[in-house]
């Protein structure tokens, strides 16, 4: 019979989100805690009784009393549930008072791989983890995945951190930094399949080898929707049927859009953006190229429009340089003073003898003066 | 529009009367009249005519009526482009209005009359253009400020069609202001722009007290704080962390059981070979302490064999050294004596050659002094006789200079003198030609006599009247004529007069004796002359000075000595260097031999001092040594004992040898055993410390732990950026906005001061004659002037003084009836008792300022004050008054 269990890693677990506001930042929290009982409950959909946390479950080596509490206890209530957990590199070894406490105050259905010797997780069935001893630890922890277990035995590999990219591309690690684990680890150590966790986002790295992504995402860097990896095994040496299982709460999206004048704004934001439960999404937009100052006005005002209908919204213009067409002035002012201060404004923005700060201002400026004359004629 | 003249029927004072007001010119025209002569009714009624309507019964109307009641009537004759016209208009009773042609021909009346008029406002200033005493060109009594001040409907009517007025005027010249400084929308902009700003920033453009950006600043300020307190205890807690577990895994390898039996074995192995090595340490010693006794009783013995020997030596250097002390101290004496006798030889010599010396020098110093008494009285001879001479000549030039100052000739004298002899004989000679001639021919023996002179031959010229006598016929008395007789010997006087004068002048009594005299006066400065050359040979610094030379000669001659006259003085010279080489040799020769004296006595002095240090030295070695016999024999038997005391002495060295070569290092092995007992002391030592440590770390690790700092630092430093970015933002926005503002500002102010130029172009040349360099600021909402800048302070009109401010009242209007003239719709300025306040000087640049503009205005003076205005110049108004 298969052995099927939930490979989910990157909880981080009591992140803060310092840099958003009150609402968001409890709800993004909120939904981090909530993450445990959504892959029990996809665990519970594969008919998996396992789930295997491939590292940092914890965002920090000492999480907060009631991060940690909450945590225990949120897996003690999935009780039908193994849960097993492998330190990370944000909840390394080093953590010693998170695992003493974790030791201490653990449910039965909590299991820690504090060190690197197989574990048999059911009937033939064992697990090699690589638990991070340091947050850098500075060497392949997965070596220790080829140790051996008795004959016959399913080996399922538990690390956490960076592959070595061979191509020569950049490394697949979170916080950046030069990757460890060599990418056919699974191959070198007769592994069934390789958990990995650190790399935010899901993704096959080989046949055997997958980092299954953060269950909840916590960034712009990853525009794909939380989730995990439902893995079954079935003898050893079967390729394992992976299936990627949607777990996350809230979408973070990091767009980035080029203007140029005469595109219909509206039209690429409803293309760009998400049709529904807005509220559930954050976004950060990055608007860059052209437009005339109409135009512009009208993104302005489009933005302005779409920005309370996300959980969280910002949208940097600075990229956006300014065109101002003789109709746009026009519609300023056709002459006088207001004319004349936005060709000042228009001729500042463009000219290279000043700083591009300098220029940032003035084109901001003439926007300004654009929207606050079309304002004050309506 | 010109106006030409005002007619008033039955108003005010005139009532019953009619007053016409004519002669008004193109240009300035004055009416300068005493107070209540009515210039303020011409001007009221002038201004009724314009803007009262003819069915008007309100105050403004009711005030021209005279106490005894009627109808006021006022016409004024205007001129217009299109030719000229008269207004006339009747009030309260049976009011009409009406406009006639130059022809007589009414062309409207009443309501269209009226309308005529509006037309005509209309026409020449816009809309209520000309309105009221307080428009634009009326310019009355007591007023100070550009327009009426109050809050009453009336005064902001006229305020309100003033501005009117200047708005279509300077919209007519410049543009539309709205068009030019963005009008109602740039105030919209601006002040949305500083609405926006308001609850960021201050005034200053500081962040705002409350505001968002200040809030989002001291957001940023409060979380640093908070960061930087709690960030030492977050790395405090990682630092535990790490050394929780280098404790641990320190304790885990020092309480490993098979390390704890390596350490107690090695504390015993190292206390055994240390004992052993202490037992073998004391053997060594012993044998040491023997070989040392032993090295020291033959040293002993070798010592003081030395030292009697050495004793012995020494007496008898001692007894050689005292022997030679005493030949030397006795050479020394000796020659110490030698040298003093020599020394006395030398001085006596060096007195004998000295005193020599003196007294040829006193004989050689006498033999000069005679030589030179000699040569002085020679000189005082020589100089005795060229006294004499000069005395001689000064006496002589004394005397001719006394004859020069007597004679007045001179040649100019001569010549005067010649020439009045000359004009006495011309003189002579005409009145002899002139004068009757008396021929005497006698034919008998008589003799006439002329005058009782024997008339002789030849004609005689009678210039006078005369007897002549002729004997026997009598007398015949002679005139030639009174007059003429008489005014030719006035002049013949006269001409001698002035000759005998020439000739005193002269100092001669005849032209000959002038002559001579003159001959006489060459002569003597020329002797003078020469005298005068040969005392400046004799004496030329003058007598005196050869007098003072003369003096001095004898003094010097009689100082000569009594002795020494007949002295060598080359053979004194001589034998004087001789003695005084000599007395220099003989000095020389006593100085060395005092200094070799002085050395023998030093060197007997020394040698002495050694002789007895020598002999005590000397005496003390006897004292040391004793007997020398006994000192002989105590030699003998240390000698004796010698080598048995050397063999002993190497038989311990070789047993201690022997011992040293066999030992252990103590040392080595206390140090081995103090090594080994530490280490094992030093383990049980870091176990308990590190038991220690722990507990402290659990304890520290575990209240921090938890205060979940981790979590805390990353939310406020995640706030603290989010903070920083919002503040980055409301600075953007700060940024944007206040250039935006001052975009706005500067662009308007450019607008305003190209919509006033043509104001300002007309206005500056009048402000200069009375303020130069002044600078005047127009308000855009007014437009009229509102800051005045003098000398680089602006003030505003309303802190001016009265004066001032009439002054700019006045200017403006005439500024701004200028630009009415340039549109094409001149109008007239009238002045109604204006300038009330200005001084003197004021006033005179006023009226240049009024005569500058009044050559293509016309302006209108009234005025009371006739003296001041006497100097205004201008076309006089003539004021006629006729009763109805």
């Amino acid at each position: 019979m298969a052995f099927s269990f939930l490979h989910a890693s990157d909880l981080h677990l009591g992140k803060p989100f310092g840099g958003y506001p009150e609402a968001i930042r409890n709800r993004l929290r909120e939904a981090r805690h909530g993450a445990i009982a959504a892959l029990a409950t996809a665990a519970r959909s594969g008919r998996a009784r396992h789930v295997l946390l491939a590292g940092d479950t914890f965002d920090a080596e000492t999480p907060a009393p009631e991060t940690l509490r909450q945590a225990l206890s949120a897996m003690a209530e999935e009780s039908d549930i193994a849960w097993t957990l492998l330190p990370g590199n944000h909840d390394s070894l080093a953590a010693t008072e998170l695992w003493r406490r974790i030791a201490t105050e653990a449910p039965e259905n909590l299991r820690v791989l504090t060190t690197p010797d197989p574990i048999a997780l059911s009937g033939g069935v064992y697990v090699l983890p690589a638990p991070c001893t340091q947050r850098r630890p500075g060497r392949d922890l997965t070596e220790a995945m080829s140790a051996p277990t008795p004959e016959g035995a399913v080996r399922i590999g538990l690390g956490h951190g960076a592959i070595t990219d061979f191509s020569g591309g950049e490394s697949l690690a979170e916080e950046g930094g030069a990757g460890i684990i060599p990418p056919d680890r699974a191959t070198r150590s007769g592994l069934d399949y390789l958990a990995l966790g650190d790399w935010h986002g899901q993704m096959q790295v080989g046949p055997r080898t997958w980092y299954s992504g953060t269950p909840e995402p916590d960034g712009f860097k990853h525009d794909l929707a939380g989730g995990a990896l439902l893995v079954s095994l079935d003898r050893p040496g079967d390729p394992p049927d992976v299936t990627p299982m949607e777990t996350g709460h809230l979408r973070w999206h990091g767009l980035s859009l080029e203007m140029l004048p005469g595109e219909d704004t509206t039209a690429l934001l409803d293309l760009m953006l998400p049709g529904s439960r807005r509220r559930n999404h954050l976004v950060k937009l990055v608007i860059s190229g052209r437009l005339p100052l109409a135009e512009r006005a009208a993104l302005e005002a489009e933005l302005a429009r779409l920005a309370p209908e996300f959980g969280w919204w910002a949208a940097d213009l600075s990229r956006l340089g300014v065109e101002a067409l003789p109709e746009d002035l026009d519609q300023i002012d056709r002459a006088g003073a207001l004319r004349q201060a936005a060709e000042v404004l228009l001729a500042e923005s463009g000219d290279l003898a000043l700083s591009q700060a300098d220029r940032d201002v003035a084109a901001r400026a003439l926007a300004r003066l654009y929207a606050l004359s079309q304002e004050v004629q309506a | 529009m010109k106006l030409r003249a005002i007619e008033l029927s039955n108003i005010r004072r005139f009532a019953g009367q009619r007053a016409r007001l004519s002669g008004l010119g193109d240009g300035l025209t004055v009416l300068s009249e005493p107070n209540e002569f009515g210039k303020s009714t011409f001007f009221d009624a002038l201004h009724a005519v314009f803007f009262e309507r003819h069915r008007a019964s309100g105050a403004g109307v009711k005030s021209l009526r005279p106490h005894a009641g009627g109808a006021p009537e006022a016409s004024v004759e205007v001129e217009l482009t299109k030719g000229h016209y008269t207004i006339f208009k009747r009030w309260l009773s049976r009011p009409q209005a009406r406009i006639t042609e130059a022809g007589g021909r009414i062309i409207a009346q009443d309501d269209e009359a009226e309308a005529w008029i509006e037309a005509l406002m209309q026409d020449g200033a816009g809309a209520g253009g000309l309105a009221g005493p307080s428009g634009l060109v009326w310019v009355r009594q007591g007023l100070l400020g550009l327009e009426p001040e109050g809050t009453s409907a009336d005064e902001k009517r006229i305020r309100e069609r003033g501005l009117n007025t200047r708005r279509d005027l300077l919209s007519s010249v410049a543009g539309e202001i709205e068009a030019m400084t963005g009008g109602r929308r740039m105030d919209a902009v601006v002040a949305r722009v500083v609405e926006d700003l308001a609850p960021l920033v201050t005034a200053t453009g500081k962040p705002k007290s409350g505001g968002a950006w200040a809030t989002a600043l001291a957001e940023v300020e409060s979380l640093a704080k908070e960061i930087a307190e709690l960030r030492p205890k977050a790395e405090r807690l990682s630092g535990d962390l790490a050394r929780r577990g280098e404790v641990q895994r320190q304790i885990a390898r020092l309480t490993d059981p098979a390390e704890a039996e390596a350490r107690t074995e090695a504390v015993k192995a190292a206390k055994a070979a240390y004992e052993a090595a202490q037992a073998h340490a004391a053997q060594l010693a012993q044998s040491e302490t023997a070989l040392r006794l032993a090295q020291n009783e033959e040293a002993a013995a070798n010592g003081e064999i030395s030292r009697l020997t050495q004793l012995q030596a020494r007496l008898k250097d001692l007894a050689q050294a005292r022997d030679a002390a005493e030949t030397k101290a006795e050479a020394a004496r000796q020659r110490a004596e030698d040298l003093a006798g020599r020394e006395g030889a030398a001085r006596q010599k060096a007195e004998t050659t000295g005193q020599a010396l003196r007294d040829l020098r006193a004989r050689l110093g006498a033999a000069q002094k005679a030589q030179l008494a000699r040569a002085a009285a020679a000189r005082a001879e020589a100089l005795s006789s060229q006294v004499k001479r000069a005395e001689s000549l000064q006496q002589e030039a004394e005397q001719i200079t006394a004859k020069l100052g007597l004679m007045r000739i001179s040649p100019k004298a001569l010549q005067a003198a010649e020439e009045a002899q000359a004009a006495l004989d011309r003189l002579t000679v005409q009145a002899e030609l002139q004068a009757v001639q008396i021929t005497a021919h006698p034919t008998g023996g008589g003799q006439a006599l002329l005058e009782g002179v024997p008339l002789g031959p030849g004609p005689h010229p009678v210039l006078a009247a005369c007897e002549i006598t002729l004997p026997g016929f009598g007398s015949l008395h002679l005139d030639p004529g009174a007059k003429r007789g008489a005014e030719t010997a006035q002049r013949l006087d006269q001409a001698r007069g002035a000759r005998d004068a020439a000739l005193a002048a002269c100092g001669a009594e005849s032209l000959s004796d002038a002559r001579h005299l003159l001959n006489e006066a060459q002569r003597l400065r020329e002797a003078l002359k020469q005298i005068t050359a040969s005392l400046a040979d004799v004496a030329p610094k003058g007598a005196e000075s050869l007098r003072a030379d003369l003096a001095r000669a004898q003094a010097e001659a009689t100082q000569a000595p009594q002795q020494g006259a007949e002295e060598d003085i080359p053979g004194l010279e001589v034998a004087l260097a001789q003695a005084d080489e000599a007395a220099s040799t003989a000095q020389a020769e006593a100085r060395t031999a005092q200094d070799l004296a002085s050395t023998a006595r030093e060197a007997r002095a020394g040698a002495e001092a050694a002789r007895l240090a020598q002999k005590q030295a000397h005496e003390a070695a006897q004292q040391e040594a004793g007997d020398p016999q006994a000192l002989a024999e105590r030699l003998a038997v240390l000698r004796a004992e010698l080598p048995k005391r050397a063999q002993a002495t190497a038989e311990k060295a070789q047993a201690h040898q022997l011992l040293t070569a066999a030992a252990p290092d103590l040392a080595t092995a206390e140090a081995r055993l103090a090594r080994a007992t530490s280490a094992a002391e030093q383990a049980r030592h870091e176990i308990e410390e590190g038991r220690r440590h722990l507990a402290e770390l659990d304890t520290r690790i575990s209240v921090l732990a938890e205060e979940g700092i981790e979590e805390r630092l990353a939310d406020l430093e995640g706030r603290h950026q989010e903070a920083e970015a919002r503040a980055g933002r409301y600075e953007g926005e700060v940024k944007a906005l206040t250039r935006l503002r001052v975009a706005l500002e500067a662009a308007r102010s450019a607008a305003r001061e190209a919509y006033f130029e043509p104001v300002m172009r007309e206005l500056k040349p009048l402000l200069s004659i009375l303020h130069p360099g002044a600078e005047i600021e127009i308000d855009d909402q007014t437009l009229l002037p509102a800051i005045l800048t003098r000398e680089g302070e602006a003030e505003s009109l309303g802190i001016l003084s009265g004066g001032t401010r009439e002054q700019l009242a006045i200017l403006t209007r005439l500024a701004f009836a200028r630009l009415f003239a340039q549109a094409g719709h001149p109008v007239p300025v009238i002045l109604d008792d204006a300038l009330v306040m200005s001084d003197d000087d004021r006033i005179e640049a006023m009226f240049t300022a009024l005569h500058r503009v009044a050559r293509d205005q016309q302006i209108i003076v009234f005025t009371c004050r006739q003296r001041a205005f006497a100097q205004l110049g201008g076309a006089k108004a003539q004021v006629t008054v006729e009763a109805l």
